[in-house]
């Protein structure tokens, strides 16, 4: 379990909150605290005040992959070798063995073309789908993705659905703006103004949203 | 106000090679066209080449009658250029006062541009960019990071531009603007679809309630959410 107590960071304010293992989506207006709150889950950012624990343990005690929502902002190195092998390197990680694994996790990203390109030449979409892939590469336990869809494709976005589910991440915690994404989580987050304002599983959130934009437009008109 | 004699036209144009390639030989007219494909299909260098700020390998573009052209970049952080909003603001010969009330975003002047999250600085830049007319308008991208109520917001203000040619690129699955003429591109070729609605019946890229309504007979005649609701609430005959 993931649990949060009285998280007070910038606008964020939330009370109490458990997250189970699985696919939690976090949606919401522009200026929510999406990102702020994904920032928390991941360690990046500490709370100002409260506690987030994973099972038992502070975020940065435990292995987080973290896509940013600015797909440059993700960027360390300048070749995508050289990016996806970086997690790998920086746990002294022996050379052959790092060879290996990023040729295995190209191929399960299918990313392989793009491994000898330089990051700057890569369109916008595959910088993300890099990003998505050094996040992977060292089996975090908690995964979290902030926006990746939004540069991909329909039909890479359905792949990686089902990629997710096998990437061996216990947490995957993202946030979306396409609600027929959202719907494909076993949990839902809608926040406003720093708070989570409806929680439950998609059927329970979307069905308090159904007069807002936020309700997936496949479920309004099912054909 | 209808301009005449705008029109963009690729000729031969190739880009890309070696690493990918794409092929562009086509016109576009007065009118909102909607380009769709995979990622790193070329939707982005096209947009750049339309724009005169890449040279294709080979061919030409030419902007017949268009003396103002815009490109909003996918990445909005791109086009930052002041350190505050206000400044911002004023890079674009804008009032920060007014911008901030269009993008309906929960800043001041003084906020520094590069802290606001993306989706609130996609809505500051698509203020700028939708605050002035344009000849030629290059959208690349302009609904990713929009939450669901501002897409629609800047779906109504895009269909609302009643001259020029206006270009949007996106992988946007959801809300469309009022749409006349759709693209996508396929094994490295720009494909004309068509003018809308004929178009979707060509259209590989179609999202999945598009194509689900289409296969059960009921094409929708516009994309917009009033056209999806027309399609999906129509009697059959």
């Amino acid at each position: 379990m993931i649990t949060f107590e009285n998280i007070r960071y910038r606008l964020l304010a939330i009370d109490t909150l458990t997250l189970s293992p699985g696919i939690t989506s976090v949606i919401g207006p522009n200026g929510s605290g999406k990102s702020t709150f994904l920032k928390i889950c991941a360690g990046i950012a500490l709370p100002e005040s409260g506690t987030v624990f994973v099972d038992g343990r502070p975020p940065r005690d435990i292995a987080a992959g973290y896509v940013n929502e600015f797909p440059d902002r993700n960027i360390i190195f300048s070749s995508v070798k050289d990016e996806l092998a970086s997690p790998l390197r920086f746990c002294r990680t022996p050379c052959e063995e790092t060879d290996r694994t990023v040729r295995a996790c190209a191929g399960t990203m299918r990313i392989t073309d793009l491994l000898d390109r330089e990051m700057q030449e890569l369109s916008g979409g595959e910088k993300v789908l890099v990003a998505l892939a050094t996040a992977c590469i060292n089996r975090p336990r908690v995964l979290v993705l902030d926006e990746y869809d939004s540069h991909l494709d329909a039909s890479r976005c359905a792949w990686l659905q089902s990629a997710l589910r096998v990437s061996g991440a216990e947490y995957i915690i993202r946030c979306t703006q396409q609600m027929e994404t959202a719907a494909e989580s076993n949990y839902l987050l809608y926040m406003e103004k720093g708070k989570v304002v409806h929680e439950g599983t998609p059927a329970s959130v979307f069905s308090r949203l159904i007069d807002s934009p936020f309700y997936p437009i496949s479920w309004r008109w099912p054909v | 106000m209808e301009v005449a004699g705008l029109k963009l036209v690729l000729s031969h144009v190739t880009a890309g090679y070696p690493r990918w390639s794409l092929a562009a030989d086509c016109v576009f007219l007065p009118g909102i066209h909607l380009v769709s494909g995979d990622v790193g299909s070329g939707k982005s260098t096209l947009a750049l080449m339309m724009a005169g700020l890449r040279t294709p390998e080979s061919g030409t573009v030419i902007r017949e009658g268009i003396s103002q052209v815009m490109l909003s970049f996918q990445f909005p952080e791109f086009h930052v250029t002041g350190l505050t909003v206000a400044e911002e603001c004023r890079s674009w010969g804008l009032l920060s006062d007014e911008i901030i009330r269009s993008a309906g975003i929960d800043v001041t002047g003084e906020t520094p541009a590069l802290s606001l999250s993306r989706g609130e600085l996609k809505r500051l830049h698509l203020a700028c960019v939708l605050a002035r007319n344009y000849d030629l308008l290059l959208l690349d991208e302009p609904f990713s990071s929009l939450d669901c109520a501002e897409k629609e917001k800047i779906c109504r203000k895009i269909s609302s531009r009643s001259s020029g040619i206006t270009v949007i690129f996106t992988h946007e699955q959801s809300v469309f603007p009022h749409v006349d003429h759709i693209w996508e591109i396929l094994e490295g070729r720009l494909v004309d679809c068509g003018n809308m609605p004929g178009a979707i019946e060509h259209w590989q890229h179609a999202p999945a309630l598009v194509k689900k309504l289409t296969l059960a007979g009921r094409t929708p005649h516009e994309l917009t959410p009033e056209g999806i609701r027309e399609a999906a609430c129509r009697t059959q005959e």
